[in-house]
């Protein structure tokens, strides 16, 4: 038994350590946005599920954007004004003079992978099961506005608003179009207890083709797209990775295309590598610490503001990102059409740290290198997530430059569930923490007094009623250019009153073999054009 | 031995109860919930008491426990709070891979740790001995996600022998059955061999030292008076009342078989145990965190019963004694 088992081990080895390949799509030529190839693409994580309005993530959502259609496309112009759209599924729409109604003419080419054309009916669905309590979608917040939506005829769609606001386009539009032919025989209450793979049809550019859980899902071009010649990939895979670094080695193995998010600390072996291009633009999240306002210590705007002036977030920057990111300014990052040009950075200037903390009774009595305060010394417990190195070692570095000016700082590095747990029962000093800013400003989430009892993401309790005041003025005004000015005063008040140190405006760093080509990297959409995506070169594995 | 059999079998329900318990207990203290990690800016309250109704996470703990220990009663382990299917799917998807890794480093280790081991006893402190005692403790010594980020980078992007990560090689569906098994052992090499070559040190250090004490036995001076050669001395007299503990360390291994390693399958995408249970931790889906400490109680406990029962089949001594 041993001495026939022995070479059939023997020869199974040599087979998987030979060259043996799975088969490789037809290659195209360098450079043309020819037809054909697979792209490869590295995801952190799987998907929940394959109906958009049951998943809980915004990966997920992500991908499914690529495998069910929009009314319309969001351009990646927030830095300039407010985001436009270009149509995709509603290919004209039209305003009604009080803006409160809106027409849509449907693609009367589009279909479904099946076969089915889409049609307002679809629509129509989409808007219930977005709506709908049974379904109950974790963004269903963005169709409160909207009071109805009907099928004037096949391919007209008339949407009538509650009143008028900025963002009336952009929350009509957040929820790709799902299959009513083939979904509404399920009844909404039973939709969390189905296997959504078996009912994919898909209306974008990709439809499903394969889904091994915790591994890949393989995207096939859908034949019903109704654009010619898109997609130009036959197959877009994802890869499930969960973590930062193994996307990147994988990305160097020849085994990824493309990762859209990778770590400062990766950026030489990527840009060491001839076969890897860098990709490095605006992102849209700010790291931060964030200020228990109700802690006594932490209570002064003018202690907070010395906090922020002792720490030397240039050198952050260099030591931590590898020069990949800009120093904070305030609450809206300044790659925004909203930010405030007038605004700058506080500066780093330990002796003026020092010299605020004096002027708010904070003085080292004791020679113990210190201050204190009513006998009671300046100590900050600083919490930070030990899933994320980056932040672990900001709060290192914060700890030293905090302590230069007399300030005891005690990192504490605490699991991601227990941090959530801190920062929603305000039980902590200060946060290393981070935003990812959507591209619709609303400051109201993060800014106004937390209302009492409520579950609120003003983590640090900042209250400040001219603030409060302004972020309702600015709710109920329609126009942008007139938001502009009240919104510049917010930020003001903020960045005065510190509620946040704003350490860092981070830059987005993504890399891609160079056999993809005509991708539109940006930090609006995650895979804004892959149905343009196209392979040079040769294939990933 | 069949007292032992059932005497242990009839432990094992309230054993695996007991743990059950333990691990509900710890989880429902660990600050957060899932409702904390979906919660984002926009949520309105009404929908954020909505999640936490649907997974029932504001029912008190002892109603959430008795529900979860009446549905697990008949056999409902519950449903993934993140992948919104039973965690018996998951599971039942989650172990073919574990055992598979688990096995093949299990039978790296045995033989790799029984070579090293007979071949360094053959001459004791000679060149073989000592090389294989400094590499077996470095080995032993380093954590495993550092040997096994040194193996990526060395034979997966340096040298480009095998695959950084994953089971299957994208478009390995097409392939033939062969072509598809040698790509499946072309992504488990690695795997198998970080957590096998560990293991396999720690064997080897084992019987090495068990191997060196049976040599010291009177019937192997009576064996090697009778005439025999060095060679059944070698592997008939001495090996064999060796390999006794050897057994119990089979037995021990069984819960890693099943369980699965967090750490070297996070590292290569293994769809395994480990991973499923890395992630469910991370995410606070409970039904999947407490549906693997089933698994991995039941496979500790029967891993246990069935290194006593070999144990007494070998050796007549231990038979006597479980009477």
């Amino acid at each position: 038994m041993k001495k026939t088992a022995l070479p059939f081990v023997l020869v199974l080895l040599v087979i998987a350590c030979g060259p043996s390949q799975p088969p490789r799509p037809p290659d195209v030529g360098e450079g043309s946005p020819a037809a054909g190839g697979t792209v490869v693409v590295g995801l952190l994580s799987d998907v929940q599920s394959w109906n958009p309005y049951l998943c809980e993530d915004l990966g997920t959502a992500n991908l499914l954007a690529l495998v069910y259609p929009s009314l319309a496309v969001e351009q990646p112009d927030y830095h300039q004004h407010p985001p436009s759209f270009e149509p995709a599924l509603a290919r004209s729409w039209t305003w009604s003079e009080d803006h409160l109604e809106l027409v849509l003419s449907l693609d009367p080419s589009a279909r479904w992978s099946d076969g089915v054309p889409i049609t307002s009916a679809d629509v129509v669905f989409t808007w219930r099961a977005q709506t709908s309590l049974d379904v109950a979608w974790l963004f269903s917040a963005a169709k409160d506005g909207i009071d109805a939506v009907e099928a004037v005829d096949e391919h007209t769609v008339q949407v009538t608003f509650n009143h008028r606001y900025p963002y009336q386009l952009m929350d009509l539009n957040d929820g790709p179009v799902i299959p009513a032919h083939a979904w509404s025989a399920i009844p909404f209450a039973d939709w969390h207890d189905v296997d959504w793979r078996e009912h994919v049809v898909a209306g974008g550019p990709f439809t499903l083709a394969g889904h091994t859980p915790q591994q890949q899902i393989i995207l096939e071009g859908n034949p019903g797209f109704d654009r010619p010649g898109l997609p130009r990939l036959n197959r877009l895979v994802f890869r499930i990775v969960p973590s930062d670094r193994s996307l990147v080695t994988q990305l160097l193995a020849g085994g990824l295309d493309f990762v859209r998010s990778v770590p400062a600390s990766e950026v030489q072996r990527i840009q060491a590598a001839d076969t890897l291009e860098l990709v490095v633009y605006d992102g849209r999240s700010y790291t931060h610490i964030c200020w228990n306002t109700e802690r006594p210590q932490l209570a002064d705007p003018a202690v907070r503001r010395a906090l922020t002036m002792a720490i030397d977030r240039q050198t952050l920057i260099d030591v931590v990102y590898a020069g990949f990111a800009r120093i904070g300014i305030g609450p809206v990052l300044s790659s925004f059409w909203a930010f405030n040009h007038d605004l700058e950075p506080l500066p780093f200037d330990p002796a003026a740290a020092r010299a605020l903390l004096a002027d708010a009774g904070w003085r080292d009595t004791n020679g113990d290198g210190i201050v204190d305060r009513d006998g009671r010394p300046l100590t900050i417990e600083l919490l930070a997530p030990a899933e994320n190195e980056v932040r672990q070692d900001l709060a290192l570095l914060v700890q030293e430059d905090l302590r230069r000016v007399g300030v005891a700082a005690s990192p504490r590095i605490v699991e991601w569930g227990t941090l959530l747990a801190a920062l929603d029962d305000g039980d902590f000093d200060g946060v290393i923490n981070l935003w990812e800013e959507p591209t619709q400003i609303d400051l109201g989430e993060i800014w106004h007094s937390p209302p009492p009892g409520e579950a609120t993401f003003n983590f640090g309790r900042y209250r400040n009623p001219e603030v409060d005041r302004l972020l309702e003025e600015v709710a109920g005004i329609a126009d942008f250019a007139d938001q502009k000015p009240i919104l510049d005063r917010i930020q003001e008040l903020i960045v005065a009153d510190q509620p946040y140190t704003f350490l860092v405006e981070n830059v987005q760093l993504s890399a891609h073999s160079t056999r993809l080509a005509g991708a539109e990297i940006n930090a609006a959409t995650p895979y804004f054009n892959a149905d343009e995506w196209f392979v040079t070169t040769g294939t990933s594995e | 031995m069949r007292r032992l059999i059932v005497r242990r079998l009839a432990l094992l329900v309230p054993m695996v109860w007991l743990v059950a318990t333990l691990t509900f207990i710890v989880v429902a203290a660990a600050p957060g919930t899932y409702a904390d990690v979906v919660d984002h800016p926009g949520l309105t309250t009404d929908q954020r008491q909505a999640i936490r109704d649907r997974y029932g996470l504001d029912q008190p703990l002892l109603s959430q426990y008795l529900h979860w220990l009446g549905s697990v009663a008949t056999g409902d382990l519950g449903v993934s709070f993140v992948y919104k299917e039973p965690v018996s799917r998951l599971l039942a998807r989650a172990l073919p891979p574990t055992l598979l890794l688990g096995g093949a480093a299990l039978l790296l280790d045995l033989v790799l740790g029984l070579a090293a081991a007979v071949a360094a006893v053959r001459r004791p402190r000679g060149w073989f001995d000592r090389v294989t005692t400094i590499l077996g403790l470095g080995v032993y010594g380093l954590p495993s996600f550092w040997i096994a980020g040194l193996a990526v980078l060395l034979f997966a992007v340096l040298l480009g022998w095998f695959p950084a990560s994953h089971m299957r090689s994208v478009g390995a569906d097409e392939l033939s059955f062969l072509a598809r098994l040698a790509d499946l052992v072309r992504h488990l090499v690695l795997p198998a061999a970080c957590l096998g070559l560990v293991a396999a040190a720690g064997t080897a250090r084992y019987l090495r030292s068990t191997l060196l004490d049976v040599r010291g036995e009177r019937y192997i001076l009576a064996a090697r008076a009778r005439g025999l050669s060095e060679r059944r001395v070698l592997w008939v007299h001495t090996l064999r009342p060796a390999l006794l503990p050897v057994v119990t360390l089979l037995g021990l291994s069984l819960p890693v078989l099943v369980s699965g390693s967090v750490v070297i399958e996070s590292i290569f995408s293994w769809p395994g145990m480990g991973l499923t249970l890395l992630q469910a931790a991370h995410a606070r889906d409970v039904p999947v965190i407490m549906g693997i400490t089933m698994v991995g109680a039941v496979a500790v406990l029967l891993g246990n019963l069935t290194a006593d029962v070999l144990y007494a089949v070998v050796d007549p001594r231990a038979r006597e004694e479980s009477r």
